[in-house]
């Protein structure tokens, strides 16, 4: 293709093609008038400057991108996103996975039994008193639960507030279901701790202020000043009153719950009763001691002390 | 830092204005060809050197297309300037087998250039070629007139093929409808509705391209026979 020279200046000049262009191109000492066939044209623009449109029309949508990504995070969170859990057990457990708002929004079964019972129903989306209601309903047609039994909820709540709020709730609305049908002890336990707020109820009798206070002193005082003065004094030397008056407390009233409570916060113990303090009996002397207590070992020692603060 | 803001103003200004830009070009000439010379690992012979023009068109181009959101305009201009002669090389490279006609010749130093006869009349050539450009300095003169300039006219060029296509149908349909030529040159407007009409080209497309059609409008009025040669074999083509 020829391009006819129209106009020179130093750095450009502007040519005119066969098809009716106007183009600029590299001067290569072009004089105007000149026929060039191979001229080196000049680019286009690399790019335009970015319109105001463009800019203002991105933003926009950047800034409801973002809207709409919180508003996704806030959806999942209140809705979606496990916040507390309720472990059911009767003899099935089951998990209960809750949103904030309090619906289930996961369920699991936690042994065998769990499963079955959980085999072909779906409790996700219902609140977690209908699930309770709900799967107790179908322990008793299963005949997991019958007359006389337990149903334990533990609850896994990330405050205390909402661990009472629960606790409550399920303690007076599963009562109410169950009422007048079948009589079975309800307990609600908080999970992580396994600290008891209220304990062994019948559904026809026993307000839950009475145990609920009762229960976190047993926890707090009985252990903590027991297990400090363990390690020195444990053979002879006697320990301060506490720790009978605790299972005193405890152990009448709810006897499963009392190796609960106990156990765990007292693990500096077991070696040294047997070994030093053997010549002592612990059979006799407290009344306070259980059967099942007596084998274990931790107890024991407990149990000795005070025999010899007494004597 | 004032220095640069003031370079800037002046880039800016040059792209609204070709006088500007030639003269910021003249102003800049030394960067430029210290940029060459950092390429071509020497100085450049003005004159001689083709890679000196390629420079000076991405100095243009660098011009025309700076932003502030490209950061300093000379660090743009020298980068333009750096990536437009390795084009041009890679390009030139293709032609390396060739040899060149300034290579003197076997026999004594006169270059081969001037041994070879193409069988071209030169002193003809040369007559046609004075021709040509006092017609192109009348068409100059005349599109002062009108207000538009050939750099406009370059600016406003349609890109795409489809749009020159659209403006050289409205070109014809003027060309066959020498009144309206003469509307124009009476009143020195463009007739772009009776043009749209009568073409079918879009009112829109012919008003984008204002300058470029005042331009070719006045090739197709009177004289300006070897523009109209120039052009004519592809007006055939597409009428065609």
């Amino acid at each position: 293709m020829e391009y006819l020279v129209m106009e020179c200046h130093p750095g450009y000049v502007i040519l005119l093609d066969e098809e009716g262009r106007f183009l600029r191109a590299a001067n290569f000492h072009y004089e105007v008038g000149q026929k060039v066939t191979d001229p080196v044209l000049m680019r286009e623009n690399p790019s335009k400057r970015p319109s105001i449109v463009r800019m203002i029309s991105g933003g926009v949508i950047a800034a409801a991108a973002c809207l709409l990504i919180l508003l996704g995070v806030r959806y999942y969170d209140n809705h979606i996103r496990p916040y507390s859990s309720i472990y059911l057990s009767i003899n099935p457990e089951v998990q209960m996975e809750l949103n904030k708002k309090g619906t289930v929004v996961g369920l699991e079964g936690l042994n065998e039994d769990g499963e079955q019972l959980l085999l072909g129903y779906s409790g996700k989306g219902k609140d977690k008193v209908t699930v309770a209601d709900e799967l107790i309903d179908r322990a008793i047609e299963m005949g997991f639960l019958s007359e006389g039994g337990q149903v334990s909820f533990s609850i896994d709540a990330p405050d205390e507030a909402l661990f009472m709020e629960y606790g409550m709730e399920l303690r007076t609305q599963v009562e109410e279901h169950l009422d007048g049908r079948i009589s079975v002890t309800i307990r609600v336990i908080s999970h992580g701790t396994e600290t008891e707020a209220s304990d062994s109820v019948k559904p026809t009798a026993a307000p839950e202020t009475a145990p609920s206070t009762e229960a976190p002193t047993v926890p707090e005082t009985a252990p903590s000043t027991e297990a400090p003065t363990m390690p020195e004094t444990a053979p002879e030397t006697a320990a301060p009153t506490e720790p009978p008056t605790a299972p005193e407390t405890a152990a009448p009233t709810e006897p499963p719950t009392a190796p609960e409570t106990a156990a765990p916060t007292r693990p500096p113990a077991p070696t040294s009763p047997p070994a030093s303090g053997g010549d002592s009996d612990y059979h006799d002397g407290d009344t306070d001691y259980g059967p099942e207590n007596d084998d274990d070992h931790d107890d024991g020692d407990s149990g000795y002390d005070n025999e010899d603060d007494d004597d | 830092m004032d220095n640069g803001e003031n370079l800037i103003r002046q880039v800016y200004a040059a792209r609204e204005d070709m006088r500007e830009a030639d003269r910021l070009i003249g102003a800049y000439m030394p960067f430029i060809r210290a940029e060459t010379a950092r390429w071509l690992k020497r100085p450049p012979v003005e004159g001689h050197d083709d890679e000196l023009s390629i420079a000076m068109i991405a100095f243009h181009e660098a011009i025309c297309g700076y932003s502030r959101m490209r950061g300093a305009f000379l660090k743009y201009a020298a980068m333009l300037i750096r990536s437009r002669l390795i084009d041009y090389h890679r390009q030139e490279k293709r032609h390396e087998s060739l040899v060149s006609l300034d290579t003197p010749s076997e026999k004594d130093d006169t270059p081969i250039g001037e041994l070879i006869t193409d069988g071209r009349d030169h002193s003809e050539e040369l007559a046609v070629r004075e021709a040509t450009r006092a017609e192109i300095e009348e068409l100059g003169r005349n599109m002062q007139e009108f207000g538009v300039s050939l750099s406009d006219v370059a600016d406003n060029c349609p890109k795409q093929k489809r749009t020159l296509n659209a403006c050289q149908r409205a070109v014809r349909y003027a060309k066959e409808h020498p009144e309206l030529l003469e509307d124009f040159l009476r009143t020195k407007r463009l007739p772009i509705t009776k043009l749209a009409v009568g073409s079918g080209v879009e009112k829109k497309t012919l008003e984008r391209h204002r300058s470029y059609m005042a331009a070719l409008l006045l090739i197709y009025t009177n004289g300006y026979e070897i523009i109209r040669g120039h052009l004519a074999q592809v007006m055939r083509e597409v009428t065609s």
